[in-house]
């Protein structure tokens, strides 16, 4: 173990962000910015300098030092030294067309679908991340991606919202998105329906494992409150379930492929659950240290911050190459899922605002409002059907589980 | 002294934000630090497009602002502009906190506060990974604009957060309980608060049993009563989601029958707490504003653009996260007003029903949810078993004329973590409060 450790972290990020009323651009917004952090290491202590705007290194290593005497203990396994670069930044737009070549788009999205009024971003962002340790570990990380993210509300409704499109990506393919926005727009006016019961219902990662992510983080693992507590290696899930911290920029562009800390794993995935079998918790390298777990290697940090766990997002590893592969018949896709949560004991449950009835791997029409449930190990066991990567409106990750449904 | 150009309206929105986060866990330090950020937000308005900027260094704002006119058209008409007509153009200065900042205040005496409450996280071997936050936060907000308005005042919150993880055999609770307030001294003394507020949930985390699904009575505490309030109603007031479809006007009007007679949901960011807002980012003064009275559509919550989009009077809520998010339509201080009963009077005529005492986080669209965390059934119009509860959900119109009793008293609550999340802007920080409510019937799961 050194004695001594000094990690150096610039950050540079710009967007630009185009607001939507009424289908129409109606504000133009830039931003960039840069901060700085300098982490000094020692006799098991951390001292961390922070900057927001262009970083002096030499005056944030004073910084950090003098924050040694604060007596933070940290346990920092160094990594060695490495050069890495991983450019990405490509032009998705020309800067100068981005604002006229969004607004033509929306005028198409407008007119493809009619009953829609459409509102909410469109963003071009990018960033660049540097590391650097005092033992020679380089790591660089840029990329940008654009982000349209369209709230629809069927008029006359009353309703906040009503349906929503999103997509992120580094691939501005217009006639895609006005064909994803005219399947949503059409479908939400012809009423389908279901019984109420068990079936496959398709969700995003993000509203399948949200609430239930907390039981993966180190410190609520070893603490016993996790249902998974005592459970590290071993197979709890179904085979068909490998869950991962997504840093690889082919599935979650715009992401730093290194952690906070300057750690990745070899495809850039650090890897949660993996064929069931529940493989690693969250932590920093300290948490790690501190209750005997393997680094998961997705620590976060604010510039001026000490390390903690993070998530950068979720990979779930397709088991279908097509949708209808996935679910042949029947299912719910939830579009809008909002305010659900699980018991303590694990029980799961939320109103699902907006439903569409998919038949082979099509939507076919929208279901009433819904209110989804199911056990955590059965969600993620027996129930879990698997995943798929594209195939509906988005092109997200899309995750397969059975759950209870019922019609509100 | 910045210089603006005519033909065009511009703003300039600057906030020096202080902020201490001391944190420790398992009796070791884990943060302990004070940041001091300042940033400008610049807006740009030719009277077809806005055009925003943001920048870290207030040397910036004059070059961000000539760069931002060069990329609009210039309008001799500007000042005839009805949006640009709405804004208020006050000079004021309020500083409330000047004698009693928390910039003041060493980070000792704050580590020491804290330090005294981490004991109650420990009180039973039930109790894991104890984990305390002091945090606080002082703003100085400054706001200039093109027509003569500046602004200044300043702003604080400051409070404990406490969390621990209970588990017995299978047991298992995720525990929590926090304070704040805008002024340090007010934080002493919680000793007692916090002991019994741990030991509740002890006893919630071992007796507590599944609630049966279904549609019953709910009584909802001040915290969610105020939850249910910002997250039903709330959100529907913040009038720029009727800007992208007009029809949208013809089914909110004022006037139109909302929620029981009994019901009154009032904002003001003139409340202190965390939501308090005296002037709002586009410079109108904080006022009281119904949304609903004595059941009906009273009003609404405006920014400059909404206000003369509906035609009506400005509200105070046009608001952002911080120096890089222009203003939208936000809530401030939101609270039901109070009614005329006692807690007992309230949950007698309950054959069976639930009592919601706290909550997780709400979320509100067509239907609104909110996930209870330490919630208690009610039997025979007395308090039972301690019950879990994933999500309680309904209707909001629905909901909001199923409301048939208050209690006589308002509790307003201020919070130091979370905060309000709408679109891009997250953790807003609102107040919001009101009585214990009942509502006769909700969808319980």
């Amino acid at each position: 173990m050194e004695k001594e450790y000094k990690e150096y972290i610039v950050s540079r990020s710009a967007s630009v962000t185009l607001n939507v009323t009424a289908g129409k651009v109606d504000s133009y917004r830039k931003k960039e910015e840069t901060t700085g952090t300098v982490r000094v290491y020692r006799d098991g202590k951390i001292g961390v300098g922070g900057s927001l705007g262009k970083p002096d290194e030499e005056k944030l290593t004073e910084t950090a030092e003098k924050a040694l005497s604060l007596g933070l203990p940290y346990v920092c396994a160094p990594d060695a030294a490495v050069e890495v670069k991983e450019e990405h930044a490509r032009e998705i737009v020309p800067a100068k067309e981005f604002l006229p070549r969004m607004q033509e788009m929306l005028d198409r999205i407008s007119a493809a679908c009619p009953n829609f009024a459409i509102s909410n971003k469109i963003r071009l962002y990018g960033s660049e991340d540097e590391y650097r340790s005092s033992l020679g570990r380089h790591l660089v990380s840029s990329g940008n991606a654009l982000s349209i993210e369209l709230l629809f509300q069927s008029r006359g409704s009353g309703n906040l919202m009503d349906c929503f499109y999103g997509y992120e990506g580094t691939k501005f393919d217009p006639d895609k998105a006005v064909d994803d926005c005219r399947i949503l727009h059409d479908a939400y006016y012809k009423p389908a329906d279901i019984e109420n019961g068990v079936m496959p219902v398709i969700l995003a990662p993000a509203d399948l494992f949200g609430t239930l992510l907390r039981n993966f983080v180190g410190e609520v693992y070893v603490s016993g409150a996790s249902l998974a507590s005592g459970k590290l290696g071993q197979k709890i899930f179904s085979e068909k379930l490998s869950l991962s911290d997504d840093r690889n920029y082919e599935s979650n562009p715009g992401s730093c492929f290194f952690d906070s800390e300057g750690q990745f794993s070899e495809d850039y995935r650090s890897p949660i659950i993996k064929n069931g079998v529940l493989e690693s918790v969250l932590t920093s390298k300290n948490t790690a240290a501190q209750f005997g777990l393997s680094p998961s290697k997705t620590s976060d940090a604010a510039y001026d911050g000490v390390p903690s766990y993070g998530v950068s997002g979720l990979y779930v590893s397709p088991t279908a190459e097509t949708l209808s592969g996935l679910v042949p018949g029947k299912a719910v896709y939830v579009v809008m899922a909002s305010g659900g949560d699980t018991t303590p004991d694990g029980h799961f449950a939320t109103p699902v605002q907006l439903a569409y009835l998919v038949e082979n791997g099509e939507i076919v029409g929208r279901l009433p409002e819904l209110m989804i449930d199911g056990d955590f190990f059965e969600m993620l066991g027996d129930n879990y059907i698997g995943a798929v990567h594209g195939g509906l409106p988005g092109d997200g990750q899309l995750c397969a589980v059975c759950l209870n449904v019922t019609k509100q | 002294m910045i210089k603006f150009r005519e033909g065009f309206y511009a703003d300039v929105r600057t906030e020096d934000r202080f902020r201490t986060v001391i944190g420790y866990q398992n009796g070791n330090p884990i943060e302990f630090k004070t940041q001091n950020e300042i940033r400008a937000f610049i807006r740009v308005y030719d009277g077809r497009m806005w055009y925003y900027a943001s920048v870290t260094d207030i040397g910036d704002v004059q070059k961000e602002l000539d760069s931002l006119y060069e990329a609009a058209t210039p309008n001799r008409d500007i000042l005839s502009d009805p949006v640009v007509a709405k804004f208020e153009t006050n000079k004021d200065r309020i500083f409330k906190f000047k004698d009693r900042s928390v910039r003041n205040i060493s980070g000792d005496e704050k580590n020491r506060l804290l330090l005294g409450y981490l004991p109650f996280l420990s009180a039973e071997k039930c109790m894991t990974m104890p984990t305390g936050y002091y945090l606080d936060r002082n703003s100085i907000f400054g706001f200039v604009s093109s027509l003569g308005a500046d602004i200044a005042y300043d702003y604080q919150t400051c409070g404990i957060a406490l969390y621990c993880n209970m588990v017995e055999g299978d047991k298992k609770l995720s525990a929590h309980w926090q304070a704040g307030d805008t002024l340090f001294e007010n934080l002493r003394g919680k000793e007692e608060t916090i002991a019994a507020e741990f030991a509740e949930q002890v006893k919630f985390m071992r007796e507590s049993v599944p609630a049966d699904a279904g549609k019953y009575p709910v009584v909802l505490s001040p915290e969610a009563a105020g939850v249910f309030a910002h997250e039903s109603f709330g959100h529907k007031s913040e009038s720029d989601f009727m800007l992208s479809d007009e029809s949208m006007r013809n089914e909110w009007q004022l006037g139109k029958k909302v929620g029981s007679d009994i019901l009154s949901i009032a904002e003001c960011g003139e409340v202190e707490g965390c939501g308090y807002v005296p002037y709002d980012d586009e410079g109108t003064k904080a006022r009281k504003n119904y949304l609903i009275k004595n059941g009906v559509l009273a009003g609404r919550l405006h920014s400059a653009l909404t206000a003369n989009a509906l035609g009506e009077e400005l509200t105070g809520n046009a608001r952002a996260i911080n120096c890089t998010f222009e203003p939208i339509v936000r809530m401030t201080n939101t609270y039901i007003e109070p009614g005329d009963l006692t807690f007992d009077q309230l949950i007698a005529p309950i054959k069976k029903g639930y009592y919601i005492k706290t909550i997780k986080h709400g979320s509100g669209m067509s239907t609104f949810t909110i996930a209870p965390h330490v919630a208690y059934e009610i039997v025979d119009g007395k308090l039972g078993r301690p019950v879990q509860i994933s999500v309680i959900t309904g209707s909001v119109f629905e909901t909001l004329g199923l409301i048939d009793g208050l209690t006589s008293d308002l509790h307003m609550l201020s919070f130091v973590t979370g905060g309000c999340g709408k679109m891009e802007q997250m953790n807003l920080p609102v107040g919001f409060g009101g009585p214990y409510v009942r509502v006769s019937s909700m969808n319980v799961q």
